[in-house]
């Protein structure tokens, strides 16, 4: 454990840490478009729809099921904005579909137990990605980057007031489905290397924090990225040290992060 | 306003010297192992616990195991931080084989210069199949893992211990005369409880069985049981309610008195089955986890004998 960058000089870390490097900053921009539009729970679905796509890739006898999974995620995320958009009840709409996907992907992985093949992904694995693998996440990060510029003004609006969002010639259904789908696609690239289980919370905290503290939009972009960024690389260092997975560690470090600002805003009252 | 940035650079600054006070402690607490000059790592319980007795008090080598013995079976294990720094010091890696150990082809491509010795070498080359299960149960047979609990039958554990002390001699020819010795005496203890096992065979050759743990299937194989029925329950898996029927049925017409299980994963429906049939459940160990002595196998298989001995005497007294 000789100084502090010890950690460097092996391959797998440098490769995590660039990972770290990309994930953290998607999900703490999206993250905030995420928690403005209310979506902590459709993107929680979308999570656990990564299974049934898994699942339905083996049934299928799809080679890649990272293919087969980010199809389905897409599906699955465009069909759940149509359902949801026409009926007022969406918690609900969601939470079916959300263990409705769940449990297809269960019942269909764990036939002959097997399940434990695929548990991995319940947690995630940080530590194995690969090159390839980080640059798909690299052209997902400039693609996100692009529609955040250009469109969160406009998802502002809209998570304001959609009809007046609507008369002002914003091209509301448009924007719900491509955002839907922009969350589908990047919830499906880092699946495996969040996991299931926690892959939410690295989404929706580091926005959840910044907005106990921020009094605009350019403050409350601003404290996500960088809650999640520090919470990604500090985490990955910690759990590099310590033994311990590294996903678990990040959501660790984020949600300290939202409590230290929870008690300051209300005490500022922000 | 400004108050804000300083709070969220003091939170910050305050959490990275948090962490490091926590590496540091942690650090302290785990204790440095001065490295000695040849390093073996073992993926997990019992083939550490065979080259422990191999080459464990062997001046200038230390052994050491992967994932904690804590952890159990390695089916999903993926490894941590520590696991690939460990490998990165290694000089030689004694696997279970099987395929037990998924992570192996990251390990080679991460580490191409380090010598693997595959303890299952010459166990699975014999294409043994399924182990003990003779028949799947529908015919599915194509996407089953290999079962690779071998250590769970003595004879094999046996041959294990034979191609660990190979493959260690093959690596460090320096000490091989050690190795040779002490895999002998270690050998001559395997055997004396193979032995005990074989004065049961008379009673227990063709006796049906029913299993519910892959890791019986090679338990079983020792004692030429008939394999009745069989579920593998382990970490993760869910059984259907039409496999237990399945399986009771099994038992019903079969007339199996004797239920292997691990207390860990079987124990519920163990007692399921005790209430629904005359057939008993016994809780054997399936020696994935445990202290890291050196003896620890001999003394779980020697209870596990103990606890078939009993059954046997149970069985003869239903009857």
């Amino acid at each position: 454990m000789s100084g502090l960058f010890s950690w460097l000089q092996f391959d797998f870390m440098k490769l995590a840490f660039l990972g770290i490097l990309l994930i953290t900053p998607l999900f703490g921009i999206l993250g905030t478009m995420i928690v403005n539009r209310k979506m902590a729970f459709f993107s929680d679905a979308l999570g656990h729809s990564a299974l049934t796509g898994i699942a339905v890739g083996v049934v299928l006898g799809v080679e890649d099921t990272n293919l087969s999974m980010i199809v389905f995620a897409v599906v699955f995320a465009v069909l759940l904005n149509k359902i949801s958009s026409r009926n007022g009840d969406t918690d609900t709409v969601i939470s079916v579909f959300s263990s409705l996907s769940i449990a297809l992907g269960l019942a269909i992985l764990s036939r002959g137990g097997n399940f434990s093949k695929y548990s991995g992904l319940l947690v995630g694995d940080i530590l194995s990605i690969t090159l390839p693998e980080l640059l798909y996440l690299g052209i997902l990060l400039a693609v996100t980057f692009l529609f955040w510029c250009l469109c969160s003004n406009w998802l502002q609006a809209l998570s304001i007031h959609r009809t007046l969002a609507k008369s002002k010639h914003i091209p509301v259904t448009l924007l719900e489905y491509l955002f839907a789908v922009l969350v589908a696609l990047i919830v499906m690239l880092s699946i495996k290397w969040v996991g299931i289980l926690i892959i939410n919370a690295l989404l929706i905290l580091p926005a959840a924090a910044s907005r106990n503290l921020s009094e605009n939009l350019r403050e409350y972009h601003f404290f996500a990225l960088v809650f999640s960024m520090f919470s990604g690389v500090l985490g990955l260092i910690i759990s590099y040290y310590t033994n311990v997975a590294t996903g678990p560690t990040i959501v660790i470090l984020a949600a300290i992060i939202y409590f230290a600002t929870y008690l300051y805003g209300r005490k500022r009252s922000i | 306003m400004k108050n804000k940035y300083a709070f969220v650079a003091v939170l910050l600054l305050v959490m990275t010297l948090a962490g490091i006070g926590f590496v540091r402690g942690y650090g302290a607490w785990e204790g440095q192992e001065e490295k000695e000059e040849l390093l073996i790592v073992t993926s997990f319980y019992p083939v550490y616990i065979a080259a422990l007795n191999i080459a464990g008090d062997c001046p200038g080598v230390t052994v050491r195991s992967l994932s904690e013995p804590q952890t159990g079976c390695l089916h999903d294990y993926q490894l941590t931080p520590q696991d690939m720094i460990l490998l990165s010091e290694a000089d030689i890696f004694v696997i279970n084989g099987g395929g037990m150990e998924q992570f192996l082809t990251e390990v080679a491509e991460e580490y191409p210069d380090l010598t693997i010795v595959d303890a299952g070498r010459g166990i699975f080359e014999e294409d043994h199949g399924d182990g003990g299960t003779e028949e799947e149960p529908d015919g599915h047979s194509h996407d089953h893992e290999e079962n690779a609990h071998v250590w769970m039958s003595i004879a094999h554990y046996e041959e294990q211990v034979f191609e660990i002390q190979q493959g260690l001699s093959e690596a460090d020819p320096a000490r091989q005369q050690q190795y040779q010795e002490r895999a002998l005496a270690y050998r001559e203890k395997i055997r004396a409880l193979a032995k005990r096992a074989d004065a049961l065979l008379e009673k227990t050759r063709g006796m049906p069985v029913a299993l519910l743990h892959e890791a019986f299937g090679f338990f079983a194989e020792d004692y030429g049981f008939a394999v009745a029925g069989e579920l593998n329950l382990d970490e993760e898996r869910q059984v259907s309610a039409g496999e237990v029927a399945d399986l009771l049925e099994e038992i019903r017409t079969k007339n199996v008195r004797i239920l292997l299980a691990e207390d860990l994963y079987g124990k519920d429906l163990g007692d399921t089955i005790e209430k629904e049939t005359t057939c008993r459940a016994y809780y054997l160990n399936t020696l994935v986890r445990g202290p890291k002595e050196a003896d620890s196998w001999l003394r779980g298989m020697e209870e596990n004998l103990e606890i078939l001995e009993e059954a046997l005497q149970e069985t003869r007294e239903q009857e």
